[in-house]
């Protein structure tokens, strides 16, 4: 691993750090818990980076590196902290951006994506970011069809949290 | 009413100023961190478990020394049981370098927990190898002792002219019977604890990915 590659890696999780961010905020709860995961996330980045050829985008890439880390290698640690606690870094609106009640209800529903299982939350997280069902379905090994049929499940799911 | 998803999503990319932002310097740091994955705990596990078979299998089950006739081809079982033993480690040790070779983060999530799995698997089945080999040598050990064991020549002269030796016999097989037996559970126990709390959520999260696909 010469000087060259560590820069260039670095350089580029510097400016993509975001989607690191959100998927350590969506399956976690407290900020170290959220740090513990970034830099499990990074571990596994860097580690799989030489294998990294470029016939993909860098941030195309990361996604299934984090996602992978976040649902099957990382070892949530002992602490459980409410969920409250952190929500605010995701949650940190400025009142004058949106009115209460919308506020109000994007807080509800991200409270209950946050009760999601660990492969829902997957789904929902690839979905916000704007990926296609194809993405999605690769993603996590399952068929389009099959991405479609859990993604309106999901829904379902989320509506019945936030309507009981 | 609006789709609940599209309503965050809405939100989702404004939220991305509120993000915590790392320094150069910070992401360096951590790239030379140790990891400490599911998938490392399980390669040092597995490490520990070659390593405490292998010992096990150096300590001398027998040092008396044996006579009468028959105790030649009982050595001579003995011996290739030992010699087969080491073949299926090597075996092992090789398949389980491989499976660990094959997990890749770059995989679906299916794909790699699958591996995982199957990883984890290959050295249960060594485990489970290694208890059968015990219980074989034990029950060799055992009959060898008994006929050809001059300390034991004792022993059994006295079962055969007690008054029912069948009976004897077939309690002291089952008291054998019964070592082997606890000690598999003990050791199925231990296991199922030492994985079942590493392996928890990685089994879970799998079994919801196969369930979608039937």
């Amino acid at each position: 691993m010469n000087k060259e590659l560590e820069h260039k890696f670095v350089t580029e999780l510097e400016n993509n750090q975001n989607i690191v961010h959100k998927v350590c905020s969506l399956y976690t709860n407290d900020r170290d818990s959220h740090n513990d995961l970034f830099q499990e996330i990074t571990i596994q980045l860097w580690k799989a980076y030489p294998k990294f050829r470029g016939d993909s985008k860098f941030s195309t890439w990361m996604y299934r590196v984090a996602l992978n880390t976040a649902i099957t290698l990382y070892r949530k640690s002992k602490r459980r902290v409410k969920t409250q606690d952190f929500d605010g870094v995701l949650y940190k609106i400025k009142a004058d951006e949106y009115d209460d009640t919308e506020e109000k209800q994007l807080k509800l529903i991200y409270d209950a994506v946050k009760q999601l299982g660990d492969i829902d939350k997957a789904l929902v997280f690839l979905y916000l970011e704007d990926k296609d069902y194809s993405e999605i379905a690769a993603t996590l090994g399952i068929t389009e069809v099959n991405a479609r049929v859990k993604m309106n499940r999901i829904k379902n799911k989320l509506r019945t949290i936030l309507n009981p | 009413m609006m789709d609940e998803l599209e309503l965050l999503k809405k939100d989702w990319q404004k939220k991305e100023e509120h993000l915590p932002k790392l320094s150069f310097d910070e992401i360096y740091k951590m790239i030379w961190k140790k990891s400490s994955s599911i998938v490392k705990w399980i390669f040092y596990i597995s490490i520990i478990e070659f390593l405490f078979w292998i010992a096990m299998s150096f300590i001398p089950m027998e040092n008396d020394e044996l006579t009468g006739p028959g105790s030649k081809t009982f050595q001579t079982v003995e011996n290739i049981v030992e010699v087969l033993g080491y073949l299926v480690i090597v075996y092992f040790i090789f398949k389980f370098y491989l499976n660990y070779k094959k997990i890749n983060t770059t995989d679906s999530a299916r794909a790699l927990m699958k591996k995982i799995i199957v990883t984890r698997k290959t050295v249960m089945q060594y485990v489970w190898f290694n208890l059968g080999l015990f219980a074989v040598l034990m029950i060799i050990v055992f009959l060898e002792s008994i006929l050809y064991n001059a300390e034991y020549a004792d022993l059994s002269q006295r079962i055969s002219e007690a008054g029912n030796p069948i009976l004897i016999w077939f309690i002291v097989g089952l008291l054998l019977a019964f070592t082997i037996v606890l000690f598999g559970i003990l050791l199925w126990l231990f296991y199922r604890l030492l994985y079942g709390i590493l392996l928890k959520r990685l089994n879970i999260n799998y079994r919801e990915l196969k369930k979608l696909e039937v």
